[in-house]
């Protein structure tokens, strides 16, 4: 409402004269209440195709729109050129709702439940405290055609649905607003059918065509699939956005970071603009220092309560305790209170910004407000940081890739840990800079910066040397800059190359693992197309693994001994990843069943060839077996569904078996 | 094997150096093209087909009717702004003995090119890319696909009024203009009654299976003129009614814009197809080419039809 009153101020006052613009509002109302009403006749789901060009009213209308564009997403399932289980089938009209089932005309994320947390390679958050109660997991940041103030969201979800936790809409004022949040009892696992999913949303008068969908995947039974995003609201005119727009530009808003989460209205910033300053201080001091040397001990005399074990003499406060106890109190602080904390007394100020407490830092889930500011703020404080998080921060432009390598350079050195997923703002330098600056670093993770050129085609990373995890999931690099790093870096233990088959040689990383990475713990080559055997064959080579996800790798190239050496090889497997690993024959799963003795989780998907006595096989003879995905095994789901259902109960095993449920 | 690692490559390397992903980060092109559009009437007519489908399945009692496909034949239509695309796709029936469904393929390519068809990356003048994303596609679903299948595909291009086209196999088009055939597809074969597939084998069986690449299509680019008649249509048809029959029946419908007169002729060639399929004496082109093949046969070759009979409008 503010936004709306302030635009038609500014542009009421800048007419000239009042007569001419009176007579020109009266035939203004009549021909829009005359368009709305022809609108309203041709009103109804406007697609993301030609649409009626609406003339410029003040009086907008009650539109739909489907998603015209995906800015961003943190997973998928399928690779990036494909339009099936990717992002990309988010665009546009619902293809398969109300059908409930696992199409690939839609979009479907990498994860679902908590396997991931239970596999070897999980990684812990760092300064977890800062995390909100349902972290999360995935998000997608999809835009509109046109801009709205929002009234409905609908997100259309056609395969075990309940992920979605946080709807979030950008408005013009460049902020980001959370429309929707889930409680905890949202989450429970709902019906197995296709929904229509629209909470109730914030009361707002912002305008977006921006939305970012957050998930949360700890209580999905199997993957979530969302087949369209829809956004309902009243338009706005074109001449109110151009005013917004034009003030946004005008007026410069220094962001107070943390302490204000995105409000600064126009009032606030008129204010500011207006240098405004109370000029009552000086009494304020002076009143309040008489009345704590004079009155206060009356004061407090007359109003303690009577308590037996009352020792008026010596009254403790919290600020009397040892400073590192102090230290340690704030330390279970997340980092929005600890700026509070700072606000409350010179004390509280000293200690709150001791190095100590940020010796971890966790942007992620601060997302929506990380700025530069900020982090020239956290880069004073924190000179001893060792673990650094900022994933998803600067999605526009918030933080500038010159402040981030300032940050770097002057606090990265003794940097351990580093978590670069989904940060937009990176760019060739900046990754060079890290790779200057950072040579300590145990943990590096630049998930998602897939860009055209690839960040990563500098030998700036060759510098590392101590890395033990690296992930590179959905990234695109140079191989020989890869190999180079596998070469230098020989504690490795886990290492992350998702979606990276396409352009780089799965045989020749695999070679170069088998001889300098043979500490490896952890491998995942999800859709590593072009590996073939002799890849399969060189992995098994590093006798320490424990986790191998080899989905989608080898087309339906036979496995030859790859598989049976890898099991032999690599007692210690606990999770073996197979999916559409369509080459595999009986006898593997036969050796799948001997030697895997130690296997937790086990994806077959869509593997052709198994039947019944295998899968029993594999029951019995894998004790540890928490996890066991049969989907798409065509050769099973046409008989027993109940036997299945039964082996489940009886060995205590989560057996996934999901299908088209509809023929077509 | 090796034509499903050179086609995904050089697809993946196209699409490195042109759009990486299918991701818009602009939406200044969205609302370009509305502005574009502007009025509710054009100003200038758009070319676009006024097109038709009918056929039979071989085997009627085995194959319900289902949307899309007729049997193991498929077909798709689409269009966006800047373009009309058609194609029919006609599953190999050998896989039959194998307990794969011949129809399965077919008809998930075509599905595939009319999802293709509104993706940003589509190419309006090259149809071969199309079939070759539509081919990567199958290895990208869960469940698994196999078995193969001839295609044709054939793309409008609005603004420059030309046909673009690709033919895999033995399914094929043919355009008429003025009581006479301009262009028309040549049949691909490796040997008599084995055409040019696309295919995925089994696991494994790789090395024993024909398989052909995407690349391997005849293409062919032309101009394409107000009321020119073409039909695309799989084996079924070409092989059974005479070039002069199609011919005929094609001219008198030249420059027609009624869709209903349209869908009258093209359900008269598929049952024209039909009957003379199902004929044991008539001397048919099939039974003509095998006999070239020093094969002794006759009659109409019984095999699933599919038309699609579109004209040009302008």
């Amino acid at each position: 409402m503010s936004l709306l009153a302030l635009a038609q101020a500014s542009t009421s006052a800048s007419a000239s004269t009042s007569s001419s613009s009176d007579t020109e509002l009266d035939a203004q109302v009549d021909f829009s209440t005359m368009l709305m009403h022809r609108q309203r006749e041709y009103s109804g789901w406007f697609g993301c195709g030609t649409k009626m060009q609406p003339e410029p009213t003040d009086q907008g209308y009650y539109l739909e729109q489907y998603v015209l564009g995906v800015l961003d997403f943190s997973s998928q399932y399928g690779i990036e050129y494909s339009i099936s289980y990717t992002a990309a089938n988010v665009v546009g009209r619902p293809s398969k709702f109300p059908a409930y089932g696992d199409y690939p005309e839609t979009f479907t994320m990498r994860t679902y439940g908590d396997w991931w947390q239970r596999a070897p390679s999980a990684t812990q958050e760092i300064q977890p405290q800062n995390l909100p109660k349902l972290a999360t997991h995935d998000y997608i940041v999809v835009y509109f055609e046109d801009y709205v103030v929002p009234t409905e969201v609908a997100i259309f979800e056609t395969f075990n649905p309940g992920a979605v936790i946080r709807i979030w809409a950008y408005g013009l004022t460049k902020h980001w607003t959370c429309l929707w949040e889930a409680l905890d009892t949202d989450l429970a696992p709902t019906s197995r059918n296709s929904r229509r999913f629209a909470p109730p949303l914030l009361k707002t008068t912002m305008i977006t065509k921006t939305l970012r969908i957050d998930f949360n995947h700890s209580q999905l039974n199997y993957y979530t699939e969302i087949d369209a995003i829809m956004l309902c609201g009243r338009t706005v005119s074109g001449r109110l956005i151009q005013s917004i727009l034009e003030e946004q530009a005008r007026v410069y808003k220094p962001h107070s970071p943390l302490s204000k989460m995105g409000t600064g209205g126009p009032i606030s910033c008129k204010l500011r603009t207006l240098k405004f300053k109370p000029n009552c201080r000086e009494k304020n001091d002076t009143s309040l220092h008489e009345f704590i040397s004079n009155d206060l001990g009356k004061f407090l005399l007359d109003n303690r309560q009577e308590d037996p074990l009352d020792t008026p003499a010596c009254g403790m406060c919290v600020t009397d305790l040892p400073f590192e106890i102090l230290l340690k109190i704030l330390s279970y602080l997340d980092l929005q209170s600890l700026f509070s904390v700072g606000r409350v007394s010179r004390t509280f100020y000293d200690i709150s910004t001791h190095p100590l407490l940020y010796a971890e830092l966790n942007l992620k889930p601060y997302w929506p407000v990380a700025s530069s500011e900020l982090l020239c703020t956290l880069a004073r404080r924190a000179t001893m940081l060792r673990k650094l998080d900022l994933s998803w921060c600067g999605g526009f432009n918030e933080i500038s890739p010159t402040e981030f390598k300032k940050f770097l350079t002057q606090r990265g050195d003794n940097l351990t840990h580093l978590r670069l997923n989904s940060c937009k703002f990176l760019n060739a330098s900046c990754i060079e800079n890290v790779g200057i600056v950072c040579d300590n670093l145990i943990e590096l993770s630049l998930r998602n910066c897939a860009t055209d050129p690839p960040l990563l085609n500098f030998s700036c990373l060759a510098n590392l040397k101590n890395l033990e995890r690296l992930d590179l999931f959905q990234t695109a690099f140079d191989t020989e800059l890869l190999l180079s790093m596998l070469e230098g870096n020989r504690k490795l233990k886990h290492l992350n190359l998702a979606f990276c088959g396409v352009s780089v040689n799965m045989d020749d990383v695999a070679d170069h693992l088998a001889t300098y990475n043979t500490q490896l713990i952890s491998l995942d080559l999800w859709k590593a197309h072009f590996l073939s055997a002799r890849g399969l064959l060189a992995i098994s080579r590093c006798r320490q693994l424990e986790e191998l996800d080899l989905g989608w790798c080898l087309r339906e190239a036979s496995l030859g001994d790859g598989l049976f050496q890898l099991l032999s090889n690599c007692p210690k497997l606990r999770k073996l990843f197979l999916s559409a690993v369509r080459g595999t024959t009986e006898r593997d799963l036969l050796h799948i069943a001997t030697l895997g003795k130690n296997l937790e989780q086990l994806d077959l998907m869509g593997i052709l060839n198994i039947t019944h006595e295998r899968v029993f096989d594999i029951l019995v003879h894998c004790p540890k077996l928490q996890l066991l995905d049969l989907s798409f095994c065509d050769n099973i789901m046409e008989r027993d569904f109940d036997l299945l259902a039964e082996w489940s109960r009886q060995f205590k095993v989560d057996i996934k078996s999901s299908r088209i449920f509809d023929t077509r | 094997m090796h034509s499903l690692h050179w086609t995904s490559r050089m697809i993946s390397r196209a699409l490195r150096s042109s759009f990486s992903t299918l991701l818009e980060s602009a939406t200044g092109a969205g609302a370009a093209s509305k502005v574009g559009e502007g009025a509710l009437k054009s100003a200038t007519p758009r070319p676009h087909f006024v097109s038709v489908v009918c056929g039979f399945a071989k085997d009627n009692l085995r194959h319900k009717y289902k949307p899309g496909k007729y049997g193991e034949d498929s077909w798709f239509k689409a269009s966006t702004e800047q373009a009309d695309v058609m194609g029919v796709a006609d599953g190999v029936g050998g896989w039959r003995s194998y307990g794969i469904d011949p129809g399965e393929f077919s008809s998930f390519l075509m599905r595939t090119c009319e999802r293709l068809v509104q993706c940003s990356h589509f190419n309006p003048q090259r149809p071969v890319n199309l079939l070759a994303y539509s081919y990567c596609e199958l290895m990208e679903q869960k469940k698994p696909i196999l078995g193969s299948s001839t295609a044709c595909v054939l793309i409008l291009n609005r603004e420059t009024k030309t046909v673009h086209t690709a033919n895999i196999g033995d399914s094929g088009f043919m355009v008429v203009r003025q009581g006479e055939v301009v262009h028309k597809s040549e049949e691909q074969q490796h040997y008599f009654n084995t055409p040019f597939q696309l295919s995925l084998p089994p696991p494994g069986h790789g090395p024993n299976v024909l398989s052909d690449s995407p690349e391997s299509a005849d293409t062919m680019s032309f101009p394409v003129e107000d009321g020119d008649v073409i039909l695309i249509a799989t084996d079924g048809v070409f092989d059974n009614v005479p070039e002069a029959l199609l011919l005929d029946v094609l001219r008198d419908v030249e420059g027609e814009r009624d869709s209903v007169k349209l869908q009258m002729t093209a359900n008269t060639l598929a049952l024209m197809a039909r009957t003379l399929s199902l004929n044991s004496e008539f001397l048919s082109p099939f039974a003509l080419s095998a006999r070239r093949n020093n094969i002794q046969a006759r009659g109409g070759k019984p095999d699933d039809i599919t038309v699609v009979l579109a004209t040009v409008a302008m």
